[in-house]
C-alpha cells in the first residue's frame, strides 16, 4: 500500500512542467531566504497566486520548493555578511560568520548546504513514518476533540509568538472575527457586510494573508529612510566556490550532532506554533552543551554551522507533520500550505492520508526532492544571490508591492480583493508597530471556519456541552491549551518565582487523567509514568526545600524571534 | 506619572469595533434549524475578545507610562518617522482610486515610478533608472499574469478609449 501511493505520487510528480516549476520555486527560496529583510513566509506567501491556476500537486510542490530553499537561503547571507536572511539562520551566523572571516567561506557554506540537506532528508523520513501513524491516532478524535485541538493551536501560537500573551490571543481573536465576515459556510447567512456587496462573499484568504504579512513587512522594511536606500547586505557578500566533498565528510564525521539537531528541529516543528526561528537556537544551545569544546563555539567551530542548519530544515518535516496529519499548521508557513490546500478544495484532517493519498505522499516526495534541488541548485544561487544583495531595499520593495497587487488580483479577478490587500496592510503594519504578533491572526483567519464547523457538527451531535470534558481527547487538548496560557508566564518567571517549580509536575499529572480515560494499557502506563514522573519532581523541589535555581532563569526562551 | 500609556489607548480603540461588531450580530439574519445559529459563534468570539481587551486595559492602566510616551506628541515628528510608509500608504490608496481609469499597467507603472521617486529621491538619473525599472518590472509581470496565466486585468478608461 505504501509503495504504491509512493509509486501513484511519483507519477503525479515527476512530470517536467512540475519539476522544473519546483527548481524555479527552489531558486525563488534561496534567493528569498538569503535576502535580510525577507522572511520564508513572505516567499511561501507570494508565490500563492501563481499556484493558483495550477492543480493541487503542482502548485503544492512549488511551494514546497520556495519553503525548503527559503531555509536554506538563510545560511548564504549569515555566513558571508554576517546577517541572517532569515530569522532560522539566526545561530548559523555565530560561527559561520567568524569562519568566513577567518578566510574559509568556501567550508562555511557547505557545512550549511550539508547540514541543510542531511537534517531535510531526516525529517523527510520522519515524515512518511510519522504523519500517517499520527493521522491513525487522529482518526479516533471526534467533533468536540477538533474543536478543543484547534484552541489549543490558537493558545500555544499567542502563548509563544510575543511578549504579551493577552496580545497574542487578542491577535487570534481578531483573526477568527475576520474569519466569519461574509457568507457563513454552515447556514449560507451573509454575516457583518453592513450592506457592503462585495463583504457578503467574505474577505478572501490570500489577500488578507499578503496584506497582514507581505505588505506589512514591505512596510516595515522601507521605514527607516537611511537603511531603505541601502543595498540590501551593505558591503555585500561575494560569490566563493562551495566546498561540497571536504563539508559533506565533516557534517557526516559529526553525525551525533547533527541527529540530535535534526530530531529538535523535528520535534520543535511538530509542535504547533514552535518554527525554525526556535529550533535554531535550541539545537544550537544542545549542541554546545553537548561539546567537549563548548569554548569553541562562537569562533568559526564547525558544530556551530551543523546544529541550527540541520535543525531549520529538519523542522519544516514536523511541521508538515502535524498539518497533515492533524490539519493544524506548525507554523505561518504551514498555515499558508493550510490555505493553499483549502483553496484547492481539500481539508487537511486525520483522514487526509488515508483519503487522498496520492495527494499526500505527492506532498512527502515533493519534500524529499526539494531537498536534493537544494543541494544541486545552491552553488548556482549563490552568484544569483551577490547580484540581488547589490539591489538597493526600496527599489525590491516598491516592485513588490507592485507584484502583491498584481498577484492579488489574479486570484479571482476582482478589485475589492486589493482593497482587502491595502486594509488589511494597514492593519498588520499597525499590529508590528504596536507589538501585536501576526502569527496567532493568521491561524484565526485560517482556523476560525474550521473551528466554527466543528462546533456545529459537535452541538448538532449533541447540545451537551459537558463532552467537551468527557471526551478523553477533548480534554487532553483542553488540558494543553489551559496550561499554554500560562507557559509564556511560566518561562518569565522561571527561576525567579517558586510557582514554577509545580507547573511542571502539575501539567504531568493533569495529562495522566484523558491518558486513563482514553483506556488500553500502553495509554494506562502512560498515565502512570506522567504521575510517576510529576510525583517525582515534586519530591525533588520538596527535598530542596522549594528552592529557586537563578541559572534556570538563562535557559533559552522557547519564543518566536 | 500620567498613567495614559499608548496601550490604554489601543485597548479602548479594540473595545470599540467589538461593541459595533457585537451591535451589528443582531442584523445577521436568524434561521430555524441547526443548533449554531450564524450570529452565535461570532457572539462567542466578540465576547472572549472584549473579555481580552478590557484585561489589556486594566494591565495597561496599572503598568506605568513609558518616558518616551510622556513626551509630547508632535505630528511633524511622526510624519517624519513614518514618511516612506505613509508614502507607500498614499500611493498605493492612489493606485486602487484610479484604477479603473489608468488601468493595471499604467497605473501600476506609475505607482512603482511615483514610490521609487518619493523614496529613492529626485535626480536626473534617478528618474531615468526608476522609469526604466517601472516599466520593465511591472511591464514583465503584467505581461507575465496576462499572456502566460490567461489572467484579465482592468483596462483602464485611458486604453479602452483609445
Amino acid at each position: 500500500m505504501l509503495f504504491d501511493n509512493i509509486a501513484a505520487a511519483f507519477h503525479e510528480l515527476f512530470v517536467v512542467e512540475t519539476i522544473f516549476l519546483m527548481m524555479v520555486g527552489v531558486v525563488a527560496g534561496l534567493i528569498a531566504g538569503g535576502v535580510p529583510g525577507f522572511t520564508i513566509a513572505m516567499a511561501v506567501v507570494l508565490t500563492l497566486p501563481f499556484t493558483f491556476g495550477m492543480d493541487a500537486v503542482q502548485g503544492l510542490a512549488v511551494m514546497m520548493g520556495v519553503f525548503v530553499g527559503g531555509l536554506s537561503g538563510g545560511l548564504m547571507s549569515g555566513i558571508l555578511t554576517g546577517i541572517p536572511g532569515t530569522p532560522s539562520s539566526v545561530a548559523t551566523t555565530f560561527d559561520g560568520f567568524p569562519m568566513a572571516r577567518a578566510g574559509r567561506p568556501g567550508f562555511a557554506l557547505g557545512l550549511g548546504v550539508w547540514s541543510s540537506f542531511f537534517g531535510g532528508i531526516i525529517s523527510a523520513v520522519l515524515l512518511v513514518t510519522l504523519a500517517p501513524q499520527l493521522a491513525r491516532i487522529g482518526l479516533e478524535f471526534q467533533q468536540w476533540d477538533y474543536f478543543s485541538l484547534v484552541l489549543f493551536a490558537l493558545t500555544i501560537t499567542a502563548s509563544l509568538s510575543g511578549e504579551n500573551l493577552v496580545k497574542g490571543l487578542i491577535a487570534g481573536g481578531l483573526g477568527l472575527l475576520v474569519a466569519t465576515v461574509g457568507e457563513d459556510e454552515i447556514n449560507g447567512v451573509a454575516r457583518f457586510h453592513f450592506g457592503n456587496e462585495a463583504l457578503k462573499q467574505g474577505f478572501g484568504f490570500l489577500p488578507v494573508l499578503i496584506g497582514l504579512f507581505a505588505f506589512s513587512q514591505l512596510l516595515s522594511d522601507l521605514q527607516d529612510r537611511v537603511k531603505a536606500r541601502q543595498s540590501l547586505a551593505e558591503g555585500g557578500g561575494v560569490a566563493v566556490k562551495i566546498e561540497h566533498r571536504k563539508a559533506a565528510v565533516a557534517v557526516l564525521r559529526r553525525w551525533a550532532n547533527l541527529l540530535r539537531s535534526s530530531l529538535i528541529g523535528v520535534f520543535t516543528g511538530i509542535l504547533p506554533a514552535a518554527g525554525s526561528s526556535i529550533s535554531n537556537i535550541l539545537a544550537y544551545d544542545q549542541a554546545k552543551k553537548a561539546s567537549k569544546e563548548p569554548e569553541k563555539f562562537g569562533t568559526g567551530y564547525e558544530d556551530g554551522i551543523i546544529a541550527p542548519e540541520s535543525a531549520n530544515n529538519a523542522t519544516a518535516g514536523g511541521a508538515l507533520i502535524t498539518m497533515m496529519a492533524l490539519g493544524i499548521p506548525g507554523d505561518i508557513v504551514t498555515a499558508v500550505m493550510l490555505g493553499a490546500l483549502l483553496i484547492h478544495d481539500v481539508i487537511p484532517s486525520p483522514t487526509f492520508i488515508t483519503e487522498t493519498p496520492v495527494l499526500a505522499y505527492s506532498l512527502f516526495l515533493a519534500f524529499f526532492v526539494a531537498n536534493f534541488m537544494m543541494l544541486a541548485l545552491q552553488s548556482y544561487t549563490l552568484r544569483l544571490f551577490v547580484l540581488v544583495t547589490r539591489v538597493r531595499m526600496y527599489i525590491l520593495a516598491s516592485i513588490i508591492l507592485a507584484y502583491c497587487a498584481i498577484g492579488v488580483f489574479a486570484l479571482s479577478n476582482i478589485a475589492f480583493d486589493i482593497w482587502t490587500l491595502f486594509w488589511f496592510g494597514i492593519l498588520g503594519y499597525l499590529m508590528r508597530i504596536f507589538g501585536f504578533p501576526l502569527a496567532p491572526m493568521i491561524l484565526g483567519v485560517v482556523l476560525g471556519r474550521i473551528a466554527e464547523q466543528w462546533l456545529a457538527r459537535s452541538l448538532a451531535r449533541s447540545e451537551d456541552l459537558g463532552y467537551f470534558f468527557t471526551s478523553p481527547w477533548s480534554l487532553f487538548f483542553l488540558i494543553l491549551a489551559a496550561f499554554s496560557i500560562f507557559f509564556s508566564k511560566y518561562q518569565a518567571d522561571r527561576g525567579r518565582k517558586s510557582w514554577t517549580l509545580v507547573y511542571p509536575a502539575v501539567f504531568m499529572i493533569s495529562l495522566s487523567l484523558p491518558a486513563f480515560m482514553m483506556g488500553g494499557p500502553v495509554r494506562i502506563g502512560l498515565g502512570i509514568l506522567l504521575i510517576a514522573m510529576g510525583i517525582r519532581s515534586l519530591y525533588k523541589h520538596h527535598r530542596n526545600g522549594w528552592k529557586i535555581d537563578p541559572t534556570k532563569s538563562d535557559a533559552p526562551q522557547l519564543r518566536e524571534g | 506619572m500620567s498613567r495614559l500609556n499608548r496601550d490604554v489607548y489601543i485597548a479602548i480603540v479594540l473595545l470599540l469595533p467589538c461593541g459595533v461588531f457585537f451591535a451589528a450580530t443582531f442584523n445577521i439574519r436568524e434561521i430555524d434549524y441547526g443548533i449554531l445559529t450564524p450570529s452565535a459563534w461570532p457572539r462567542i468570539i466578540l465576547v472572549a475578545l472584549s473579555i481580552l481587551s478590557l484585561v489589556y486595559l486594566v494591565q495597561s492602566l496599572r503598568r506605568e507610562a513609558p518616558e518616551e510616551t510622556v513626551e509630547p506628541f508632535s505630528l511633524k515628528g511622526t510624519i517624519a518617522k513614518y514618511r516612506n510608509p505613509l508614502w507607500c500608504y498614499g500611493l498605493f490608496l492612489l493606485f486602487l482610486l484610479t484604477l479603473d481609469y489608468l488601468g493595471m499597467l499604467i497605473g501600476g507603472v506609475l505607482f512603482v515610478f511615483c514610490l521609487l521617486t518619493a523614496i529613492g529621491g529626485v535626480s536626473k538619473r534617478n528618474l531615468i533608472v526608476h522609469a526604466l525599472i517601472a516599466i520593465i518590472m511591472v511591464g514583465a509581470m503584467w505581461a507575465l499574469f496576462t499572456y502566460a496565466l490567461g489572467v484579465i486585468f482592468p483596462q483602464g478608461e485611458i486604453i479602452t478609449n483609445l
